[in-house]
């Protein structure tokens, strides 16, 4: 290819070398008595300029002028395929670069390969000195901890709200790198209150300002010099479009951190993985605690691609996309066919042309080339639409709030990859509308019989490919749709309907040690108990849904010495937590309000806690030991499970303490409220006491229902993502048949005419064209419901337990859908042929 | 387009023959359809119809490369020279050549 076009570019020199050694041949020739025969330097030229692909690239640049010039005569062509097209490879782009970008993106940090996560224990969390420990060990180049579940409260001088904050360590900018947009990343020789402040946090509050660098800012009653302003589209470690507000160096004693660590230049993760090991038995010597850091260690790839061989649970993210994109691959491929549609009826009318043309003595591959070329601009303009309308889904993402409880925003790019994608998409475009009718259109040129009824066949063939595969797209669509509904009808294993919910952030300058927060815990039960219409109040730590932290921890029961080494989401309740979120107690009673004996910790276990590690025996008054308490732990009750993630997770082991006896770390607190009137009603009323009891705390009401929005996620972006493609496939799919049709009765305008002249009625006719086009329709649903009965079996796996991919309901609805929208497509057309007036439709002619 | 009085040439020998000759030495055009001339003892003449196309077909495989030269009248001529690659190709055009030509010898002979 590189030597074509420097051949290209000496063309000139060529053929003047050419000429020169071809005139020193005949010279020498002509001196030796052999005189050279009249024109043969040009059929040389001729196959010179061949070999050199001149006459290939000439060619090429005189179809791309013709058809320029053909396709703007036909201006409805031209809008239909730039419509189809351009939504077709617009969706396609958006669903890969929104792959790639959730997937495949690396953190905004210097070498971005070599920076890997580090999990010890099992816990997603560890504390601060056990990151010191890791650090002190010399394993890796850098390590660094942050705890990203944390708010703050920032207050502008008018209103308190609560923000999201990344606590880490000093050093966290300084070993990671990466770009700040304005002022620097704090350092380890900074003064304790400093932030880096995210682009979005600083557009919203801080009017963009860039001057806001050195100054300070009031995050919690306390003022923070902002250090630095990230770029619009920097990415945090943990990935997946996460994007706190600001990030500061870690400010209280004990919260747990994330490990994130660089590689040594030339260290492998298996090597890491191995020596982390050796650490993580050194940690377990060193530190006092029950806990063992050599179970469940892990060492992951912290971004790109490699994360998908280590974690699981992302695969089956990937295999969402693959199956995404395959969906609207569908798509683009029903917007090809319609504009196949279109070229197959321009094909038939250009007849005339073609056949002289060949008949003049044009090659059959040239003007295979020359029609092929016509389906290659329609799909470039196609592909810069779409590319249009994926710049434009990719500012709307880039603005969107998800209604998620932590912040995710995805900053889609035109990268090469989501660029050779698109150009790629655009050869599978040009082939795909442009395959049949070229071939079809030369073949008929050169066939003597034109039959009419041979004219359409190629019609009614693609509109039938059209409809089987809107079919599979739409029952995919309704899958997800009933995934929903299912998901929603499926219990998380407490009350969202009659509940409140009330996110409390307290200032910790206030609020320092325990039994101050205990005071307030109490000082809101009260206050909240006092309204009107709320039956039961309850103080906890954690809502489901809404933090994913899980325990690993070693509990040794000191009846039987056993050691297990167990697995559980935690969370600490005030006693009144399970009647006011409706979670039965299968045996026990629940915590006493004030335990104030610390020689015994009560707590209370879920069903599969009972199960998976005491085997449901003796689990009442049951004790053991666990971290470095001396004190052991005493079950005194069983409730039942409740999902804690997403709605279609396995059982999860749970273990709950008592609010009120536990050392209270955290400034953050939750209310649940369990309210006998509509609980939307009470959200005013309930911000307003908890305000009264503390005006300084962070504070956000909401009914549980929303609040764990996130449980529903998955089946709402497969409901809204795939349910907008099979729509967009059937109005495509109406589109072909209507213009298949409008074309159909245009063509038997004279045969309806005759047959209305020889006596049918119009019910008749009208039967006679809706027949033809339910033969279409139910062929095609026919052979699509078929084949997305097979091809839906994989979905399996997005779908919640209990949900069958070859649910009959789906496919009923689907099958419904497609007859109303045929029946809509076909409507008009049908009434005009049986409007055709017999006399003026035989006088036409 | 092959109007000649002498015999026609196989296809692809031509190439054989070509290489052949610039395997003495880098020669211009008209020199090496006179070589082939020459050593084909007068029986084989190449036209520059197929010389030529088949002379930049093979420059554009990079079986023989070209040079601006003078020619032995001190005129300004184009001249060939075989490349390593040519070599190759000439050895292995040259041992099909060898067994097509004795099987064909063994067919005629055979049916005499």
């Amino acid at each position: 290819m590189r030597r074509l076009l420097l051949k290209l570019r000496r063309r000139r020199a060529l053929e003047r070398d050419m000429e020169t050694e071809l005139a020193f041949h005949r010279d020498m020739a002509a001196a030796h008595g052999n005189p050279t025969p009249f024109g043969s330097t040009t059929i040389i030229q001729e196959q010179a300029r061949d070999l050199w692909r001149f006459t290939f690239l000439e060619n090429l640049w005189r179809d791309l002028i013709y058809g320029f010039r053909g396709l703007r005569r036909s201006p409805a062509l031209v809008i239909t395929a730039l419509l189809s097209l351009g939504l077709g490879i617009g969706v396609n782009t958006g669903i890969f670069s929104l792959a790639v970008e959730f997937l495949l993106s690396e953190p905004s940090v210097t070498d971005p390969r070599s920076i890997v996560s580090v999990v010890l224990g099992g816990n997603s969390h560890a504390r601060p000195d056990v990151v010191e420990f890791v650090r002190a060990s010399g394993l890796f180049a850098e390590v660094v901890g942050s705890n990203e579940e944390t708010f703050i409260n920032y207050d502008d001088g008018a209103e308190t709200r609560q923000i999201f904050c990344v606590q880490t360590t000093r050093n966290f900018f300084a070993a990671l790198g990466g770009p700040i947009a304005y002022g620097r990343g704090y350092v380890p020789a900074d003064p304790d209150q400093v932030a880096v402040l995210s682009h979005h946090f600083w557009r919203t509050y801080l009017h963009a300002d860039p001057a806001v660098v050195g100054r300070t800012i009031r995050l919690d009653g306390r003022p923070y010099t902002v250090t630095g302003i990230l770029p619009r589209d920097y990415r945090t470690i943990v990935g997946f479009g996460f994007s706190p507000d600001v990030f500061v160096p870690r400010y209280l004693a004990d919260t747990p951190l994330a490990i994130s660590a660089r590689l040594k230049p030339g260290m492998t993760i298996g090597q890491a993985r191995a020596a982390v090991l050796t650490v993580a038995r050194r940690l377990d010597q060193a530190l006092p605690d029950q806990q063992s850091y050599t179970i469940n260690t892990e060492v992951t790839t912290a971004g790109g691609f490699d994360r998908f061989h280590s974690q699981s649970q992302l695969q089956t993210v990937g295999l969402f996309f693959v199956m995404l994109l395959a969906v609207v691959g569908l798509v683009l491929l029903v917007a090809c066919l319609n504009v196949a549609s279109l070229l197959l009826a321009r094909g038939s009318a250009r007849r005339q042309e073609l056949a002289i043309r060949l008949s003049l003595g044009a090659g059959r591959g040239r003007l295979f080339q020359q029609l092929l070329v016509e389906s290659l601009l329609l799909a470039i303009a196609g592909a810069a639409a779409g590319l249009l309308l994926h710049q434009a889904l990719a500012a709307g993402l880039a603005n969107l709030q998800l209604p998620l409880p932590f912040p995710i925003r995805l900053h889609l790019q035109l990268d090469w990859r989501v660029l050779s994608y698109a150009i790629l998409l655009t050869g599978f475009a040009t082939l795909a509308c442009g395959m049949l009718p070229a071939w079809r259109s030369i073949k008929r040129s050169i066939a003597a019989d034109l039959r009419r009824d041979s004219r359409m066949r190629g019609q009614r063939a693609l509109v039938t490919v059209q409809v089987a595969l809107s079919v599979v797209v739409l029952t995919a669509g309704s899958l997800f749709l009933r995934n929903l509904w299912h998901a929603h009808a499926i219990s998380p294993g407490f009350d969202v309907v009659h509940t409140l919910r009330a996110d409390v952030n307290l200032p910790p300058a206030a609020y320092r040690d325990t039994a101050h927060k205990r005071a307030y815990v109490a000082a809101g039960l009260r206050a909240l108990s006092a309204l009107p219409g709320i039956q039961t109040v309850a103080a906890a730590r954690i809502v489901p849904f809404t933090d994913n932290t899980i325990f690993g921890s070693q509990l040794t029961f000191p009846d039987t010495g056993r050691q297990v080494h167990t697995q559980f989401n935690w969370n600490a309740v005030s006693p009144d937590y399970f009647r006011a979120m409706s979670i039965p107690i299968l045996a026990g009673r629940t915590f006493l309000s004030n335990e104030d004996d610390h020689s015994v910790h009560h707590v209370i276990v879920n069903r599969t806690f009972a199960a998976r590690y005491l085997d449901n025996r003796g689990v009442l008054g049951r004790t053991f030991l666990w971290g470095d308490n001396k004190a052991p732990y005493t079950i005194i009750a069983v409730v039942a499970d409740t999902k804690n993630m997403t709605i279609g997770e396995d059982p999860r082991a749970q273990l709950y303490e008592n609010l009120a006896s536990i050392a209270n770390d955290r400034t953050r607190l939750q209310f649940v409220l369990r309210s006998a009137t509509p609980p939307a009603a009470q959200l005013r009323a309930v911000h307003d006491a908890l305000r009264r009891v503390e005006p300084n705390a962070g504070l956000e009401v909401s009914t549980l229902y929303s609040s764990i929005g996130l449980a529903f996620l998955p089946s709402q972006v497969g409901a809204v993502l795939l349910g907008g493609m099979g729509i967009l496939g059937l109005l495509l799919a109406a589109v072909g048949l209507y213009g298949v049709m409008v074309y159909a009765v245009s063509r038997r305008t004279r045969e309806i005419g005759v047959r209305l002249a020889l006596g049918a009625n119009r019910r008749d006719i009208l039967r006679m064209i809706l027949g033809s086009a339910a033969k279409l329709v139910l062929t095609g649903s026919a052979a699509g419901l078929l084949c997305a009965f097979f091809l839906v079996k994989p979905l399996a796996l997005f779908l919640v337990p209990g949900l069958h991919p070859a649910d009959p309901l789906s496919f009923i609805a689907v099958a419904a859908l497609l007859a109303a929208t045929a029946l809509l497509a076909c409507g008009s057309p049908a009434r005009s042929a049986a409007a055709v007036d017999p006399g003026s439709s035989l006088r036409y002619e | 387009m092959a109007k000649s009085d002498s015999p026609m040439l196989l296809q692809g020998t031509l190439d054989l023959l070509i290489l052949h000759a610039l395997g003495r030495g880098p020669l211009h055009g008209y020199s090496i359809a006179e070589t082939i001339h020459l050593l084909s003892d007068q029986a084989l003449k190449v036209e520059e119809g197929s010389l030529y196309p088949a002379l930049y077909r093979l420059e554009l495989d990079g079986a023989i490369k070209a040079q601006w030269g003078l020619s032995e009248n001190n005129r300004k001529a184009k001249y060939y020279e075989i490349t390593r690659r040519g070599r190759k190709l000439l050895a292995a055009q040259q041992e099909t050549w060898n067994r097509l030509s004795v099987g064909i010898q063994r067919v005629l002979g055979s049916s005499r």
